[in-house]
């Protein structure tokens, strides 16, 4: 028997119910805002470290199966789809309402790609609109995914220029699908390009930021793929507490000020680009 | 109030031995930037040079522009802001600020540049001894436009103010954008209430907010205040104000965040109640070290109409309702907000309020403290500039000639006095007293004169006995 900790009135919410009616999966409800307020507290205090708390409070739905907890509907929906065979391709977002995001084609394994735009299709058919994410790797994906129109907004991370990618990237990442799923997302009506400013070792074992050069042949690389100057492209701040890498983490933050040269260097390539500015 | 249809341009007073004498540069209307002697002269016509405003550079060299954003897209975006030498040669150009795609016009990269800017070397963009504007290498700071969406402010697409420093290589360097900075602003709610109903809504673009209006940004430069250890009015610290929201500013270069600040209203202290309020300014500015009134705030105080805040009857929804029909000069010590010199109607002498709006500019507009203590005022809209000592005496006055055609105005944005070693190219000018006209004699071919043909005694008529109370309206102070 699933457990889904739930919140009155909540949408997700009650399309991962639909979800496990459709797969015939027992469930038991516990609405945090009302009748089940006690035993999500129990919940939360024993399997704290499991469960996120952003600045707005706990994402809902929280589900689980006694063992696994999954949180957010798109990772409570994947799991019910496929268990682990989905992991990385989705996570907790930041937007609301009718907008999903922490979908990441590139995040899994490409070989599951059909149980992967199945929950797509569930989550379009109930309505929701969906932020894409990818940083170029499982081109065929993103293809798959935009020719059934399973988005409605693509946001492409540029890591880096090509020869830092896959270093960045902590994994292997063929050029050329990166230049591929550039081309697609060049193409797509509502989309973002964007680039983190990041703390990278370097092959001197030195610890330094992405330099405004090595963004301006990141937006180079945009414009080549692209075929134009003209693509959306903002230039991100790091966030060291998104770091997995503890030596990452002691590297000193920088500011929006700080990225002013990193725009203009890329606008050489990419005339509409912007920095983020920090909350 | 009357305003004469036929009057002399040009230079209509001149006493050459109470002037600080120099050239002065304006934007003559739909003309080009025009330098002119204490006569009236034109030394120099950059002819088609844009000037929001027109600046003169030692070397006889002028900062404008080349050009304006279509209208029907942007809403006084000028397209770049160059450096022109005495021959219209461009010598220095900035325009890479955002790339502009707009229908039918071709895509190019603009500057958005509107209202002011100030090179290093000169914090304020006029003379200063010893203070000279640098020509050849050195930052620029402008004041420019991006267009975006705030929220806080209101849902409709806002056109915003941002201030960008540059270096010499045209690389932005540091990026200030006045609506991050909403929360510190100290509007009440029923300000924030018609914000967000109406941001001062601009047809250009399809619709924008031109919620602030900054029209003026310069630095504060070395200053006493600092020097005693008032870190508010730190030398790189940047000083602004905005027209609509009746705003008068300083920023640190640093942080970015308001560290002094008069406006929106001035009635919350006794301090502001005394100072009155200041609407629709322009101007604002700390004039420099090695100027008569060094440290204090000069500021042009339209009257007109700004502000936002509850709805009266001059302003049913609330949006621009403050309003006066008469301008002043104020000059004011930032720390203690007390007026320590000021031009208003009846320093001008005028009847203060039945003829106040002879010295008036709803718009535009500006005061530059000179080296000998006298004050270039230009009340724009009438084309009028204007230099008066510190005793108030009117001691220079042009007119200008210029009237536009796409906009029948003769206005004036702004104008600066120069000294005459800062164009090379030329000898030093005549300079030709202008001899006092008595208005009431003066007349034009045909007219008839003053002394009547008939003068009849009638007996019985007792003495006039007139006061400022026995007219229909109160005094300001009655």
């Amino acid at each position: 028997m699933y457990t889904i900790y739930s919140a009155t009135g909540c949408t997700r919410c009650k399309i991962v119910m639909t979800k496990m009616r459709e797969l015939s999966i027992d469930y038991q409800e516990y609405d945090m805002k009302a009748e089940g307020k006690e035993a999500f507290q129990r919940f939360y205090a024993a399997n704290r470290k499991a469960i996120y708390r952003g600045p707005e409070g706990v994402e809902f739905p929280v589900l689980t199966d006694g063992q696994v907890i999954r949180q957010g509907l798109g990772p409570a929906l994947a799991w019910l789809q496929a268990g682990h065979e989905l992991d990385g391709f989705f996570r907790i977002g930041v937007l609301h309402k009718e907008w999903l995001d922490g979908i990441t084609v590139s995040g899994g394994d490409a070989g599951k790609s059909d149980d992967f735009l199945a929950v797509l299709r569930h989550l379009k058919k109930n309505a929701m609109r969906l932020q894409v994410e990818t940083n170029g790797k499982n081109t065929e994906v993103l293809a798959s995914v935009i020719k059934e129109g399973l988005a409605d907004r693509l946001v492409m991370s540029i890591l880096g220029p090509l020869s830092l990618y896959s270093k960045i990237a902590g994994m292997l990442i063929s050029e050329d699908e990166v230049k591929k799923s550039i081309a697609l997302v060049a193409q797509f009506p509502e989309k973002q390009f964007q680039t983190s400013v990041v703390p990278i070792c370097r092959d001197s074992g030195e610890v330094s930021y992405l330099t405004p050069g090595e963004i301006g042949e990141a937006a180079a690389l945009i414009a080549e793929a692209a075929g134009n100057k003209q693509q959306p492209y903002l230039i991100r701040l790091f966030r060291p507490e998104g770091t997995q890498d503890e030596a990452l983490k002691q590297v000193e933050s920088i500011n929006s000020g700080m990225l002013l040269p990193y725009r203009s260097a890329a606008r050489v390539h990419q005339v509409k680009t912007e920095i983020e500015k920090a909350d | 109030m009357s305003y004469p249809s036929i009057y002399p341009t040009g230079t209509t007073v001149y006493d050459p031995t109470k002037c600080w004498n120099g050239y002065t540069i304006f934007q003559a209307a739909e003309e080009g930037a025009l330098l002119i002697d204490m006569n009236g002269a034109g030394v120099n016509m950059w002819k088609g040079l844009h000037g929001f405003p027109n600046k003169l550079l030692p070397g006889g060299q002028v900062f404008g522009h080349l050009g304006v954003r279509n209208p029907a897209y942007g809403m006084q975006d000028q397209t770049d802001l160059v450096q022109v030498d005495w021959d219209g040669n461009v010598v220095w150009k900035f325009d890479k600020y955002e790339y502009i795609e707009d229908p039918g016009e071709p895509p190019q990269w603009m500057a958005r540049q509107h209202h002011d800017f100030q090179r290093t070397g000169n914090p304020v963009g006029y003379y200063v001894p010893g203070m000279e504007p640098q020509t050849d290498k050195g930052n620029t700071l402008l004041l420019c436009h991006k267009t975006l969406k705030n929220p806080k402010i209101s849902d409709k697409t806002l056109l915003d103010d941002t201030i960008i420093e540059v270096n010499w290589d045209g690389e932005i360097i540091w990026e200030w954008c006045c609506s991050d900075h909403f929360d510190s602003y100290g509007f009440d709610e029923g300000a924030k209430n018609i914000l967000a109903r109406d941001p001062n809504y601009r047809l250009a673009g399809g619709g924008q907010g031109d919620w602030m209006h900054i029209n003026t940004m310069s630095v504060l430069g070395p200053n006493k205040w600092y020097d005693a250890g008032d870190e508010r009015f730190h030398p790189d610290n940047i000083i602004w104000d905005a027209r609509e929201t009746n705003i008068a500013a300083i920023i640190s270069k640093k942080t970015g965040k308001v560290v002094w600040q008069i406006g929106p209203n001035y009635d919350s202290s006794e301090q502001l109640r005394k100072l009155g309020w200041i609407i629709g300014m322009h101007h604002a500015h700390m004039i420099p070290r090695g100027l008569p009134g060094e440290g204090n705030i000069l500021i042009f105080d339209n009257g007109g109409w700004a502000g936002y805040g509850l709805p009266n009857p001059g302003a049913p929804k609330g949006i621009k309702n403050a309003l006066r029909d008469y301008s002043r000069v104020i000059e004011l010590d930032p720390t203690t907000l007390k007026i320590v010199w000021q031009y208003t109607p009846t320093e001008a002498g005028y009847m203060m309020p039945y003829d106040a709006n002879r010295f008036y500019s709803p718009f535009i507009s500006s005061a530059q403290r000179l080296p000998n203590g006298n004050t270039l005022i230009t009340e724009g809209s009438g084309g009028r500039i204007i230099e008066v000592t510190a005793e108030h005496e009117l001691v220079w006055e042009y007119i200008s000639p210029y009237w536009g055609k796409q906009l029948k105005l003769n206005m004036v944005y702004r104008a600066y006095r120069a000294p005459y070693e800062w164009v090379p190219q030329l000898a030093k000018p005549k300079e030709v007293p202008i001899a006092k006209i008595e208005v009431a004699t003066f007349r034009v071919p045909g007219a008839a004169s003053l002394a009547p043909v008939k003068e009849t005694t009638v007996v019985g008529a007792k003495p006039y006995l007139l006061d400022p109370g026995v007219l229909c309206v109160a005094a300001t102070d009655e």
